[in-house]
């Protein structure tokens, strides 16, 4: 047992001496969480989306083009969209740079057909590189569309008065005439307003949870959901890292000589593991601080997620004890252990939400350390204690590890 | 010429060795295809604005005004779902009370409870809201119109509402036809970010490990120079990089209907990306002393480069600040230009910038390789 510890001590110190490859392996988690947290948290202005870059093109210049573009003014629609008034060539070249979602083509004589009352058309010019915010664009238009069709509508007769007035020189105009159509307009003007103000029918919006809903996130949630994922990933490559000391050992030729003195296989193995376990846990541990410090992750009781840390660390020190065992060489260790890593990565949950994932790659999903971890941490985040995802974990990681000690001893000894 | 021979016999050498490794096909061919899967689902794009948005309806009303409303929401686009009593387990609901028509009638302002569950889509939810806005703007229009008469004759004749106003959609001139798929958005990005990380780690691993093997040393015992042993090792990284563009395309093209635009143009972009990350994997394999270094290193800055770059998310949505942050990632220029080409049939001038910009990071990652590459430890 002693010199099991004397072995552990110097290998745990000698990665401590050079740690950039682990320190690199540290810094990863935390810099793609980082990443996406910042873009996909919720705004602190309550929108769930950047405002949409509309460009805006006038063909008409007419008193129509000019209130529909006002109603871009409004405070509300300044939070959803950023207008930029320009002509066709210009819009264009805004979509193709990436800023604007959408042109909005208002065509010529808009104002006088409006006021014939004839169909016009607005033309909402889509940007064929997005793939969401030109839909926005065009959705809100077709709102647009059906408020302006129905003020011309309803104040028909005074659209034709006013068109007429256009057509006419204004010396001929007969402005004595204007007087009662004034006060029938006022008369409708007051009726409107009792449909229009208050409007007779309006939506009151409220956001609801289902019986099971989990509370909206908030960025410390997204952080605390996104974390745990990278940091079960590059658990498992730097407790490969470490690990791979066993294959390099086999190769050189020093576990041969380390096995001339009283050491046993056993110990030797066992320091190996344990090394493993260890540095795997104090890597979690350090990331967790981290995520505590630079994101303000909450972890939930802290006596559990360190005995999920544990169980994590465990079960990859035995995973990989035992690939050790299996693999002939470190090439054959380079170029298995990254893609079944990665694979464990994918289908867990550590690249993406499992919720969003196809339930063929869910169920995949079960076989993976990372799914369990990640799980592990929701529960404890939630206040429940993680006794499925730890059983697991602790299980499947004995059984690697009853599997892995003779096979490795097989191999120190051959 | 017979020194650009042995550079391409060596580069050609390298690619050689490394389609003969096992994990070749998996990490050029079954993870990214992975990825594209993963992204293709996840970001579907059009095709799920296609897809029915759910409103399930509790009309209490006593009168007829609700029916007459209700079917001003109808569209093809939503699935209306009339129910009793409020179910416990929906996305949208909307709620008509019982004096619904009665304090229409009586023109009194009322509003309607529209419930949206939080974890539900909220691409959908907007869509049904953008609906009820349009019938209650059309219903007022429609009470305008009416004016002052007695609203409950209202249903037996009035004023239709017309749609004088429309709106027309399209894409620009000379751009695309059809509305693009997922995948014609997926597929550039997993490329681009294999790209980086295939030369990275394969081609930086492999310049480490020939140092420390001495095969470069012992390359020198042939009629090459430094200056072309380099030469060569940054062809073969070039290389390895557009072998990965060419499997994707293929693959993308046969299964997924992949459409690039203007593909010798594409082919550019990617060459040129290649290049850039080709001086890369050459720095990092001479810098590093070790292969979980650079394979650290590799994944830390391929990643970072292809979320800044809108490789795995539509940069659409990304906050501004972000946006321009991703200026720094090369992958920002490399899919820049493809969306120049694939969406808006841009020609060599529309890329011309970006070619520029990549051009000038492939030159200085180059000078920087050459500056630190290194024959033995």
């Amino acid at each position: 047992m002693r010199r099991l510890l004397l072995i552990l001590k110097t290998d745990i110190l000698r990665h401590l001496k050079s740690p950039l490859a682990i320190v690199i392996y540290i810094i990863i988690p935390i810099v793609m969480t980082g990443m996406i947290g910042l873009i996909f948290t919720p705004s602190s202005t309550g929108g769930e989306l950047p405002p949409i870059q509309v460009v805006l093109v006038d063909k008409d210049k007419g008193l129509a083009s000019r209130l529909f573009m006002g109603a871009f003014d409004a405070d509300q629609m300044k939070k959803m969209f950023q207008v930029t008034v320009a002509d066709e060539a210009e819009g264009r070249k805004r979509m193709e740079k990436g800023k604007a979602s959408a042109m909005v083509v208002i065509p010529e004589h808009f104002t006088l057909d409006l006021l014939d009352l004839k169909p016009v058309t607005l033309e909402v010019v889509k940007n064929p590189a997005e793939q969401f915010l030109p839909d926005v664009v065009e959705e809100f238009m077709n709102t647009m569309a059906v408020i302006l069709s129905g003020a011309v509508q309803a104040f028909e007769p005074e659209a034709r008065g006013i068109r007429a007035m256009l057509d006419m020189p204004v010396d001929s105009f007969p402005w004595e005439t204007l007087g009662p159509e004034f006060g029938k307009a006022q008369k409708k003007v007051v009726a409107a307003s009792k449909v229009l103000n208050p409007l007779l029918l309006r939506l009151k919006d409220e956001k609801t949870k289902s019986a099971d809903a989990k509370p909206a996130l908030t960025r410390s949630d997204i952080f605390s959901s996104v974390l745990p994922g990278m940091a079960i990933m590059f658990l498992l490559f730097i407790v490969q890292t470490v690990m791979r000391d066993m294959i390099s050992e086999r190769e050189d030729g020093k576990l041969r000589r380390m096995l001339t003195t009283p050491l046993r296989p056993g110990e030797l193995i066992g320091a190996r593991i344990t090394g493993g376990w260890v540095m795997g846990g104090l890597v979690l541990l350090v990331m967790a601080a981290f995520g505590t410090m630079v994101f303000r992750v909450h972890w939930g009781p802290f006596g559990w997620f360190f005995l999920l840390c544990v169980t994590a660390a465990f079960w990859s020190a035995s995973f990989f004890a035992l690939m050790n065992a299996l693999i002939r060489n470190r090439n054959q260790a380079g170029a298995l252990s990254a893609p079944i890593i990665l694979a464990f990565s994918v289908f867990g949950g550590s690249m993406f939400n499992v919720e969003a994932m196809p339930k063929a790659f869910q169920v995949i999903g079960l076989a993976t350390p990372n799914r369990w971890f990640i799980d592990g941490a929701a529960f404890i985040r939630d206040g429940r204690f993680p006794a499925v995802p730890l059983l697991v974990l602790a299980a499947s990681g004995l059984v690697l590890l009853a599997l892995a000690i003779p096979a490795l001893k097989r191999r120190a000894t051959v | 010429m017979r020194a650009f021979k042995r550079i391409l016999h060596i580069a050609a050498n390298d690619l050689r060795l490394m389609i003969s490794d096992k994990v070749f096909f998996f990490w050029t061919l079954a993870f990214p295809i992975l990825f594209i899967l993963l992204f293709g689902f996840l970001y579907r794009g059009g095709d799920t604005a296609r897809q029915k948005a759910e409103l399930t309806v509790v009309n209490r009303d006593q009168g007829r005004w609700g029916a007459y409303f209700l079917d001003k929401v109808k569209s093809p686009d939503i699935d209306i779902k009339t129910v009793e009593t409020e179910p416990a387990e929906y996305n949208r609901l909307l709620i008509l009370p019982p004096d619904f028509s009665a304090k229409i009638e009586a023109r009194k302002d009322q509003a309607l409870a529209f419930k949206k569950r939080e974890d539900a889509s909220t691409a959908a939810a907007a869509r049904v809201e953008t609906r009820l806005f349009q019938a209650i703007a059309r219903m007022l229009s429609e009470l305008v119109l009416y004016g002052e008469g007695d609203l409950s004759k209202f249903l037996d004749g009035h004023a239709e509402f017309k749609d004088l106003v429309q709106v027309k959609s399209r894409f620009p001139e000379k751009t695309v036809t059809v509305v693009p798929s997922g995948m014609d958005h997926v597929i550039p990005g997993i490329t681009i970010q294999f790209i980086m990380m295939m030369v990275m780690i394969y081609g930086g691993i492999t310049v480490l490990e020939d140092r420390k093997k001495g095969v470069l040393a012992r390359m020198l015992y042939s009629p090459l120079s430094t200056g072309g042993l380099f030469q060569a090792k940054l062809l073969g990284r070039w290389l390895m990089g557009m072998l990965q563009a060419l499997i994707l395309y293929v693959v993308g093209k046969i299964f997924f209907g992949l459409n690039l635009g203007d593909v010798g143009l594409s082919l550019l972009v990617i060459a040129v990306f290649a290049w850039a990350m080709a001086g890369l994997s050459v720095c990092v394999g001479s810098l590093c002393t070790k292969e979980d270094m650079i394979v650290g290193l590799a994944v830390l800055l391929a990643n970072i480069f292809a979320g800044l770059g809108g490789c795995w998310w539509p940069i659409e949505v990304v906050p501004p600040a972000v946006r321009t942050a991703g200026m720094i990632s090369p992958a920002y220029w490399a899919m820049d230009a493809l969306h120049k080409l694939r969406f808006f049939q841009g020609d060599f001038a529309a890329i011309a910038p970006n070619l520029g910009i990549l051009l000038g990071l492939s030159a200085v990652l180059s000078v920087l390789a050459s500056r630190f590459f290194k024959i033995q430890d």
